[in-house]
């Protein structure tokens, strides 16, 4: 590790004197197509940063081999924003800026997501995300911004049906990790259970990062919940589903795409305890037929493609497919085509809307087994 | 509100309050020696939860079964690498800075920390880590129909039990040992105590190592108990640990233990009778409180204004 | 690092046993968590990494050892400054006119040429050198520890997002606006708290300042949540940077015949935020000379006797405190107009870590030192970049080197005049 970083340690600083010398204006070579990738690389969220880079460097290294786009090799950059607005304005100027990139893939965090793509839609860069479900990314009528997931409230009229009308629940707990994916997901199911004519008995929101959740396991069980739903991330519905079971809570959980991980079971202390977790996510891409080579290649190098590798497979696909169309690297060209063309990616063919939603977004529900995997409810 | 969800709560607030006491207790004794906050002290008790998942792997494949072995084996070699942490970090950090403004300590923890936090990240992946469970079964008391019951789980009361033994034995050593005294005497007045020929450095060391065992325990009961662990745990159990710290009267032993249990309890209840969102501000505001009207914390000595 | 260090002269074995005898600590440091890694419940064995850490360990600990029994490192560690750089200082201090013009001409040259990424940089570093001044005047000359000094930061920020949302405050009268409210509730949380001493204070304004990030984030109805609320950019005198005006008003471009570009925006920032810290140092260098300033540092050093000269520490201390708190507010609104967007974990205790580290690095209470560590900590997080998921490791031991190297910060030397050992 110290070896790398000594070693890192000299390139980038060969590199800064570099484009010290230069002057600071490093313009893309010709016959490489520059393609920023920005998400959480370090900090809490960090692993789901990982999910990104995975995904899209092995989309660049297919794409580049299938002879790149129109002859250039893609060139990935990374930025990392470790899930913070202030570092995503940061890493989005030094990508348009500095780095000079042509598309951006990323961010994670709705938070960081929102004030990025400002950035990026006043330079003239398209931008998609992977995983920011949040309603306000698409909101502003940005012309060049897109995501390859889908929207919060999507997630919640899936989820809220599934819970009147196949759970039969009467008292449903909302919860949340009061951060902008898991509470805009709580709120979107707080509002589509009220038009399926239900109140919740309880919405209350957790603090990311602890994991004794006993007391608010004791506050479900003293509302008598006979259906828990949490807006949030896996490293917190593993503990929340162990502490539940551990009192003697039944209640099934009812959780979105951010329990969407192997992690989910590890960190639950096992499968036993997931045993009955439900969850909204998008048709599995890993069950899709164009996907299932793709899947074997990841598993083969030592990777589970979990979570949003394959969300950021499928957004360079539908930016290096643009970029070939179009024969053009400007934002709004390349926008005007995905709107206007579906795309055929490795989580099947997408197509976008004018604010730059897909336009089918096939949220299904899905059931932890005993065996610590999911499958799809029918 | 019933009779057992009120017990239910105590006992969630002493579980959660025996664990911040065990990692408070790491602040509190630095804090007296060298009068130091020692922010990268949350991530030690990271790194104790790591070291944790890792023998306990190790052992299992090594092909121990029994789980009271397992336990007493991973939490003994847990607090021997944590305490070997403790005692570097003090030396590479800390020590050179021991002559310097009582400021720049600080700053330099603040900067192991994130040391500390980036090495978990990048040798064991940024991922939320687990253990299996080992500890299995739970007992019901007051059972009164369906959802009239009060459950522990054996983990739980482990973490309880083995807090108290922990606190126990650390007390008499300070209380009993030739280095007890030691430490005691540096605390009082650490330029006497090195004229009159205690090592403080050593004292400082043992100190370091301390804190780092206790932080050790802390971190494989609760990895036990919740499962769950990535490498940012440390921060926020940390911040919490160091205000119940400073709840009973930071340089305080009982003071530490004594601000886990009330810090504890009182996330707890409040989290379970009014609301779990505002939980962390009404600990924070409890600490306000609490140190307007006794500016010392609830254990601690007041200070004595020196002219 | 031992006291016998300081006078040098061990023998080359000496130093070879040393580094050995780290290199076994660090191999066992290093054997269980980078020589397995967690994979499930089972583990992964990777035994080449902790043999390299802890080679590269003994021989850092040995160039180290044997540098120093030559004698080449002396003085360095117990941060006394060397000859050299004592000459150093003397040769600023004689040309120190001319220094500060060089400066000053350079700092406005700058943002002209150094494109949008840089330009952004450069606003962050500026607006960290006006929330240290504010710390610096709390903890650095009142010597009151303040751990929550981000929540005056938020109030400001919030302060200009929330009056924009609700009460169509523009830019200008936001800066006003909060400095005001922080100010207030630089006061607000004064008053109870400034009997407490020491310690006891930096943790009441630790959780003073969790509680504002927790009750922005809680609030749903009123800030937005972890939503955040948009924050519009500032106009120049109602002159818009935007490629388009709002109706009836006319864009900056449009209006003085250029071409369009988005970086006038941040331009107009930059020096505004250049002329605010410029005007904030001018009144801190007054303060430092009027009875106020003498007031708090004479409170800092000793309390007791200041109390027996008829001096209110508690007057002192809020109005110390109060300063501090508005410069934060006035930090907050430039910052959020800099970034378009606000939302709470802009502002957890990592940042008031943050700002804190950029004081004590500049050297309590030295204005120049502040300004050259606000500078340094901005920009090399920034710089690091280049080593992408390294960057934070590499952070934190640029902040235990920096410690350990100059404990009393870069500019101490003013402040060990009147020095008491163990004060902080």
């Amino acid at each position: 590790m110290k070896r790398l970083e000594k070693y890192a340690r000299g390139k980038g600083l060969a590199r800064l004197v570099f484009a010290l010398v230069f002057g600071c204006v490093a313009s893309a070579q010709a016959g490489t197509v520059k393609i920023g990738v920005a998400g959480p690389l370090s900090g809490a969220q960090a692993a789901f940063g990982e999910q990104f880079w995975r995904g899209a460097e092995q989309a660049a290294k297919d794409i580049n081999a299938q002879g790149g786009i129109h002859g250039d090799t893609i060139e990935l950059v990374k930025g990392d924003d470790a899930c913070e607005p202030k570092q995503a304005v940061a890493v989005a100027n030094r990508l348009v800026d500095f780095d000079h990139v042509s598309a951006v893939v990323g961010h994670f965090c709705s938070s960081s997501t929102i004030p990025a793509f400002e950035v990026y839609a006043e330079a003239g860069i398209l931008s998609m995300t992977p995983a920011s479900t949040n309603p306000m990314v698409t909101e502003r009528g940005l012309a060049t911004v897109f995501r390859a997931c889908g929207r919060d409230d999507q997630q919640g009229v899936v989820g809220a049906e599934f819970v009147v009308k196949q759970l039969k629940a009467q008292r449903v707990a909302v919860l949340h990790d009061k951060d902008t994916y898991g509470q805009g997901l709580a709120d979107s199911m707080k509002a589509h259970l009220a038009t399926l004519g239900l109140k919740e008995v309880l919405y209350e929101g957790l603090t990311r990062g602890e994991k004794d959740f006993n007391a608010l396991v004791t506050k479900l069980r003293s509302v008598k919940a006979d259906a828990v739903y949490f807006g949030g991330l896996h490293s917190e519905a593993g503990p929340l589903v162990r502490q539940m079971r551990e009192q003697g809570l039944n209640a099934p959980l009812i959780s979105g795409d951010g329990i969407m991980s192997e992690t989910f079971v590890t960190s639950a202390g096992g499968p036993k305890f997931v045993e009955g977790v439900f969850m909204t996510f998008g048709a599995d891409p890993r069950k899709i037929p164009s996907g299932q080579t793709l899947v074997e290649q990841f598993r083969k190098g030592g990777y589970e493609p979990e979570g949003y590798t394959l969300y950021s497979y499928a957004t360079m696909q539908a930016i290096a497919q643009a970029m070939r169309a179009t024969r053009s690297r400007e934002g709004v060209k390349l926008a005007a085509w995905l709107k206007a063309n579906p795309v055929e990616t490795v989580m099947g063919t997408k197509s976008w809307n004018a604010k730059g939603d897909l336009k089918i977004s096939d949220y299904v529900m899905y059931r932890w087994t005993s065996a610590g995997k999911y499958e799809e409810v029918q | 509100m019933s009779f057992h969800i009120l017990v239910q709560q105590v006992v969630n607030g002493l579980v959660l309050g025996s664990v911040y006491g065990l990692i408070a207790v790491g602040y509190t004794m630095v804090y007296g020696i060298i009068g130091m906050i020692n922010f990268a002290h949350g991530d030690v008790y990271m790194i104790a939860a790591y070291l944790t998942a890792i023998f306990l792997a190790a052992l299992t494949l090594l092909g121990i079964q029994s789980p009271p072995l397992l336990i007493l084996l991973v939490l003994l070699l847990t607090m021997a690498f944590t305490a070997l942490y403790g005692w570097s970090m003090e030396r590479i950090a800390y020590k050179p800075l021991r002559h310097s403004t009582r400021l720049a300590p600080l700053i330099s923890a603040i900067g192991m920390s994130l040391i500390l936090q980036n090495y978990v990240r990048l040798s064991q992946g940024a991922r939320s880590q687990g253990t299996p469970t080992l500890i299995q079964g739970s007992v019901r008391l007051f059972e009164n129909g369906p959802d009239q019951f009060v459950q522990i789980t054996y983990a739980q009361i482990l973490i309880v039990v083995t807090a108290v033994i922990g606190m126990s034995l650390l007390w008499y050593w300070i209380q009993s040992t030739a280095m007890g005294r030691a430490c005691r005497a540096v605390q009082q007045d650490r330029i006497m105590a090195a004229l009159l020929g205690v090592d403080t450095d050593r004292v400082i060391s043992v100190v370091f190592v301390l804190g780092a065992s206790m932080a050790a325990v802390a971190g494989t009961l609760v990895t036990f108990n919740y499962g769950s662990f990535d490498f940012f745990i440390g921060f926020v159990i940390g911040i919490k640990a160091f205000t119940a710290a400073v709840l009973g009267g930071i340089g305080s032993l009982p003071g530490a233990m004594l601000g886990g249990l009330v810090l504890g309890l009182a996330e707890s209840i409040f989290s379970g009778f009014v609301n779990t969102d505002y939980k962390d501000v009404f600990a924070f505001s409890l600490l306000v409180g609490v140190l307007i009207f006794r500016p010392s914390g609830l254990l601690g000595r007041p200070e004595v204004e020196k002219v | 690092m031992t006291e016998r260090s300081v006078s040098g002269g061990q023998s080359v074995g000496a130093v070879l046993r040393e580094s050995l005898i780290t290199g076994v600590v660090a191999l066992l440091l290093f054997a269980p968590l980078t020589g397995v890694s967690l994979s499930g419940y089972t583990l992964e064995g990777h035994w080449q990494r902790p043999v390299w850490l802890a080679g590269w360990v003994v021989l850092g600990r040995f160039a180290f050892g044997w540098l120093r029994a030559r004698g080449h490192l002396v003085g360095r560690l117990s941060g006394r400054p060397k000859a050299g750089s004592a000459l150093l200082a003397s040769w600023i201090e004689a040309h120190r006119t001319f220094l500060l013009l060089a400066l000053c001409v350079v700092a406005l040259i700058l943002p002209w040429f150094i494109g949008k990424y840089w330009l952004n940089v450069a606003i962050l570093a500026w607006i960290y050198v006006l929330l240290a001044l504010g710390l610096n005047i709390v903890v650095g000359l009142a010597g009151l520890l303040d751990l929550g000094f981000v929540a005056f930061y938020a109030v400001g920020a919030y302060g200009y997002a929330l009056g924009f949302k609700y009460l169509d405050l523009s830019f200008w009268a936001a800066l006003p606006f909060g400095a005001l409210l922080a100010a207030c509730f630089g006061v607000m949380l004064g008053f109870p708290v400034l009997r407490m001493h020491g310690d006891y204070l930096a943790i009441v304004t630790l959780g003073f300042g969790e509680i504002i990030r927790l009750v922005l984030n809680n609030w749903m109805d009123f800030t937005g949540g972890p939503n955040g609320v948009r924050v519009p950019f500032p106009s120049f005198f109602g002159i818009e940077f935007g490629r388009k005006a709002q109706p009836g008003h006319v864009t900056v471009h449009e209006y003085f015949q250029v071409p369009f570009s988005n970086e006038y925006r941040d331009i107009f920032l930059y020096l505004l935020l250049m002329i605010v810290v410029g005007g904030l140092v001018f009144v801190i260098r007054r303060l430092r000379r009027m009875p106020l300033g003498r007031n708090w540092e004479a409170l800092r050093e000793d309390e007791i006797a200041c109390r027996s000269l008829g001096i209110q520490p508690v007057t002192v201390k809020l109005s110390a405190f109060g300063l501090g708190a508005m410069t934060g507010g006035v930090g907050g609104v430039f910052f959020a107009a800099s970034q378009g967007f606000v939302n709470p974990t802009s502002f957890t205790f990592m940042e008031s870590a943050h700002i804190l580290a950029i004081v004590i690095l500049g050297g309590m209470g030295s204005t120049a030192g502040v300004i050259a560590a606000a500078v340094i900590l901005t920009v090399l997080p920034e710089a690091l970049r280049d080593f992408a998921e390294y960057r934070g490791l590499l952070f934190g031991c640029a902040m235990v080197l920096m410690m350990v190297w100059r404990p009393r910060g870069l500019m101490g030397a003013r402040r060990a005049r009147f020095d008491r050992s163990g004060v902080a």
